[in-house]
């Protein structure tokens, strides 16, 4: 292929120059009678095949010279044609989609990925008559420059110049979709249809692309800008700070290492939440996530932000070795254990369960937790309101009221513990589900048990041992496990087109051991057995089983962990923070909060949510009453943009393509330089002439 | 004499410089007359040279009577006769000889050859000795015997001065043809470029003429042009003796031609010393005069 074809037969046709430089060359003999003539011809035999020879090679090399200087002028391109290019003519539909999400920020030899992908974008930007362009800027969402594709070429470059990384995933898809709405065709539009796609092809996002969406007749050019190898990057994934965590209390933090580069690394990241700051460090293999975790106690109440920080690392990617943080200091928690018994009757269930709940209520005042015990009968509704997590047992029947309380309660986020030892507990549990409505699915239906069945020395016979609570038995699971018998409890049944993972443990039985499923914003255990009648309290296990019960119960109540930059949130506000309008949300730059668009809050049927379509920017945002933080929620970048390496050009065109024409071409592949050869030729023409002078002079020799 | 002459190729007043040399042969000759040169003929005219004793059936007109009545033996005297030369002048007249190279017709070897001829003519002829010419291509085209009188000498001259070539490449038959013509000894100078195809069958006639007892005088004439070529970027080289034509670079050719040309002269500047006869290399790039004086002063030794 050639970029001035014309430059060839040009070429062919010089050809015949050194022919014609040799015949106009050739001095024209002066007319000797001689002598010596036999001699001459001895002479002239001896030297024939030398001089014929010389002639060849020296005509030979002059035909290469005009040839390659013509090669050189026609360029011709190495490689295959691109689909989509400026040669082409003819009316024809372009759009052409730019990845602008956060991993085209990368560096490849001190240059952003981004800014080779606008120099290519604006190669398909010029104008051609009968061509009609548009372009997507494609992040978590598809934005595009027009409605539909347009001749206003000036318009789309300077879009193009405006157009930035964003902190956002690629969501690839969705640009595909929007292009082939706009290369969609009709019966009577013959105009050819091309679809440009400028990215880095990481495989962390690209692996799901999908191009059956675009018509068949497309024509589909890829453009990498990444690197061939994917370059080093240290990423920081994820850092948390378990939720809800009481004030002096000590707190497990933990960050989340990609180490994306060959060689392991020392990693040391500095973390400053509130007015603590401290350091983790840690050794990260190669190609691996690894999760740093430290201990730290907290001393200030409420909504605490901070960031963490990677330091000492030179990588590619800048952006993902910083991320927000926050956390919720709370004062000590309350949990409310609702059950008839008394509290001086001791052996009893709920006996068990205070002193599993709180190992330390001995110490008073000092004690880590506050067990408050509610009489079912008379309940107190500020106390279950105020209270984090409440706990049922041998309840009786619940009146309609406090079932619809406790339902309430449970859709708002608040975890409840329902232990269920009593026939009656079938009843309330499934009126409690009833009045939660479609939010509550629990995988099994609970029933008394029948009259002449006793259920006595059960033992657990499947388990979800990965899992919390389970999993903090680790390896001693099934030694520790297969001591346990259980007695009384409910039957179960299984319901269909319910969650098998909500289902954690059952007995030899078939019945259901331990069910947690959420609710809306809140998430109901139900512990299926009578633990005056099995040997769980005595056990070793009881207390770590039930503490991990209980963490995961109030993970889940407090469940918000963040957003994703480019990624829609919708956040049920906790409850009690007051109306909508009396909330304002603040972004990590207070001044610019005013300036853009950080979503709106409002009141629904189950409480105060905050809607935002698109958060633009990485940090902290803050939902604030008056200069009360209310609530915080930090926005950081998907861990999916972190890994750097492309997917194979083979799996994009021969997998995901399908049928569609695709072609690939890379700009810092060697092979893709497709414009390159003319100066080779240059230099072999050059050398071409040097040969001949050489042939020249040795023959003259 | 009158320097008045027919011929344009005799320059009296260039060949008065040389009107004191004579040429001489370095062999004993026969003539007609009586003359300078030594005769083969040991009379008893001539310088006395040695005494031999007496043999019989010898003139006893040679016997010293005087010895023989002092000694009682017998003895010859010897007398060395002096005899004229007889000298032809043996033309080559083939095309080669009309090879002027690339100055013009004034410089080719003919016209060198017969101003040489010429002066020859003059120069043999005032020493009271004869000379003839034969003018050699395929077969003797002109001969004329030796002669000493004025008319012959002038006639030889008009001869030398109309000479033409023609293209030919042998001269053994004629060579042959002029030994059976001549019928007394003397002195044969062949003039020839030697540019011919029976060279060897030339220098066996030769030696038949060496075999009867001539002296025979070679003068190898060759032209600068043909001994390294004619400057110039490319020639079209015709041959003078129908051989057709060739078109070349003398530059790209030079080194090869010198080294067959060179091996051209050794081969018959060694045909003719081992003929036994004498060979002069005559090039027409040095004047004809500085040419005869120097092989008048060899000759004269």
């Amino acid at each position: 292929m050639f970029l001035h074809p014309w430059a060839v037969v040009l070429g062919i046709a010089a050809v015949g120059l050194p022919f014609a430089v040799h015949w106009l060359t050739t001095p024209r003999p002066t007319r000797m009678p001689l002598s010596t003539l036999r001699f001459v011809l001895e002479a002239v035999r001896q030297h024939r095949a030398r001089h014929r020879l010389r002639d060849f090679i020296v005509l030979a090399l002059r035909t290469a010279a005009v040839l390659l200087v013509a090669f050189a002028i026609a360029r011709p391109k190495l490689g295959e044609e691109p689909l989509v290019s400026d040669s082409q003519t003819g009316s024809a539909i372009r759009v052409v989609v730019l990845d602008v999400s956060q991993s085209m920020a990368a560096l490849h030899h001190g240059v952003e990925a981004i800014e080779r992908a606008r120099t290519i974008a604006a190669e398909h930007l010029r104008y051609r008559p009968g061509l009609r362009v548009n372009l997507i800027l494609a992040g978590a969402s598809a934005r595009t420059a027009f409605e539909q594709p347009s001749q206003n070429f000036e318009a789309l470059r300077d879009e193009l110049s405006q157009a930035s990384v964003r902190p956002e995933r690629l969501d690839i898809n969705r640009a595909i979709a929007k292009a082939a709405e706009m290369l969609a065709t009709d019966s009577e539009d013959d105009r050819r249809r091309e679809l440009v796609v400028i990215s880095d092809f990481q495989r962390s996002n690209w692996a799901r692309a999908d191009f059956s969406p675009l018509p068949q007749q497309t024509q589909i050019q890829l453009e990498a800008t990444g690197a061939e190898a994917a370059p080093a990057n240290i990423a920081l994934l994820r850092s948390q700070i378990q939720q809800r965590t009481a004030i002096g209390g000590a707190t497990q933090f933990e960050i989340e290492i990609g180490n994306y580069s060959p060689l392991p690394q020392r990693i040391t990241a500095e973390v400053a939440i509130g007015d603590a700051t401290f350091r983790v460090e840690g050794m990260c293999p190669p190609n691996r996530r690894t999760t740093l975790a430290q201990e730290i106690q907290l001393q200030q109440t409420g909504w605490q932000v901070g960031t963490a920080r990677l330091t000492g690392i030179e990588d590619a990617l800048a952006a993902d070795n910083e991320r927000a943080l926050v956390v919720e200091v709370t004062a000590k928690p309350t949990y409310a254990l609702l059950t008839r018994q008394s509290a001086g009757q001791r052996p009893s269930s709920s006996y068990y369960l205070e002193r599993a709940l709180a190992p330390d209520s001995q110490l008073g005042e000092r004690a880590s937790v506050d067990i408050v015990r509610v009489d079912p009968a008379n309940i107190d509704r500020e106390r279950l309101t105020a209270a984090d997590l409440l706990v049922i047992d041998h309840p009786g029947k619940f009146a309609a009221e406090d079932i619809s309380l406790l339902a309430g309660l449970l859709r708002r986020g608040r975890p409840v513990l329902y232990v269920a030892g009593e026939a009656i507990d079938a009843t309330n549990l499934r009126l409690l589900v009833e009045a939660a409505g479609g939010g509550l699915q629990m995988p099994v239906d609970f029933a008394p048990p029948p009259q002449d069945q006793s259920r006595r020395d059960l033992f657990l016979t499947s388990v979800q041992q990965d899992v919390a609570p389970f999993d903090v038995f680790g390896d001693s699971r099934q030694a520790i496990t297969a001591r346990l018998r259980f007695g009384g409890g409910l039957t179960s049944n299984r319901l269909e087109n319910t969650l098998d993972d909500d289902l954690l443990a059952t007995y030899s039985d078939g019945t259901a051991c331990l069910v947690l499923t959420s609710s809306d914003a809140g998430a109901l255990a139900v512990l299926n057995v009578d633990l005056s009648r099995s040997n769980l309290p005595t056990s070793e296990a009881f207390v770590p089983l039930l503490d991990q019960l209980v963490q995961r119960l109030l993970q889940r109540r407090a469940a918000v962990t963040g957003a994703m930059g480019g990624e829609p949130v919708v956040v049920r506000l906790p409850s009690g923070i007051g109306a909508a309008s009396e909330l304002q949300i603040v972004g990590p730059q207070p001044s610019e909060s005013e300036l853009i668009s950080l979503g709106e809050i409002a009141d629904e049927g189950i409480g105060t949510v905050w809607r935002w379509p698109s958060p633009d920017k990485p940090g902290v945002y803050r939902v604030e009453r008056g200069d009360e933080t209310v609530f915080a929620l930090p926005v950081g970048l998907s861990a999916e943009e972190s890994p750097l390496e492309s997917l194979s050009p083979d799996v994009l065109k021969n997998r995901l393509a399908g049928t569609l024409a695709v072609h690939y071409r890379s700009a810092t592949d060697p092979s893709g330089q497709r414009d390159v050869l003319w100066t080779w030729l240059l230099v072999a023409c050059v050398v071409c002439i040097v040969g001949e002078f050489v042939t020249l002079t040795a023959f003259r020799s | 004499m009158s320097t008045q002459t027919r011929s344009r190729f005799l320059d009296l007043r260039a060949l008065a410089a040389l009107a004191h040399m004579r040429f001489t042969t370095r062999h004993r000759i026969e003539g007609a007359y009586s003359g300078r040169h030594q005769s083969r003929q040991q009379g008893g005219a001539g310088e006395f040279v040695d005494f031999r004793e007496y043999s019989g059936g010898e003139d006893l007109r040679r016997l010293d009577w005087k010895v023989f009545a002092r000694t009682g033996k017998a003895f010859v005297r010897l007398h060395q006769d002096e005899t004229n030369l007889l000298c032809t002048l043996a033309i080559d007249a083939s095309g080669s000889m009309s090879f002027e190279g690339s100055r013009g017709e004034s410089s080719s070897k003919l016209h060198y050859i017969q101003y040489l001829a010429t002066a020859l003519t003059h120069i043999i002829t005032q020493a009271q000795d004869q000379v003839g010419v034969a003018v050699l291509d395929d077969g003797v085209r002109e001969f004329i015997p030796p002669g000493g009188t004025l008319t012959h000498v002038a006639l030889l001259q008009e001869l030398i001065e109309h000479l033409t070539t023609r293209p030919t490449t042998t001269m053994a038959g004629s060579l042959r043809s002029l030994f059976e013509r001549s019928s007394r000894r003397g002195v044969l100078m062949l003039m020839s470029d030697f540019l011919m195809d029976d060279l060897e069958e030339v220098f066996a006639v030769l030696r038949l003429f060496r075999h009867r007892g001539w002296e025979v005088v070679v003068l190898h004439t060759v032209h600068p042009d043909e001994e390294r070529l004619p400057d110039g970027a490319a020639y079209r080289f015709e041959g003078m003796e129908n051989e057709g034509h060739l078109s070349c670079s003398p530059s790209d050719i030079r080194a090869a031609y010198q080294s067959r040309f060179k091996s051209h002269l050794a081969m018959v500047r060694q045909f003719a010393l081992a003929g036994g006869c004498d060979y002069r290399l005559v090039s027409t790039a040095v004047s004809y005069l500085q040419t005869l004086q120097g092989f008048l002063v060899d000759r004269t030794g």
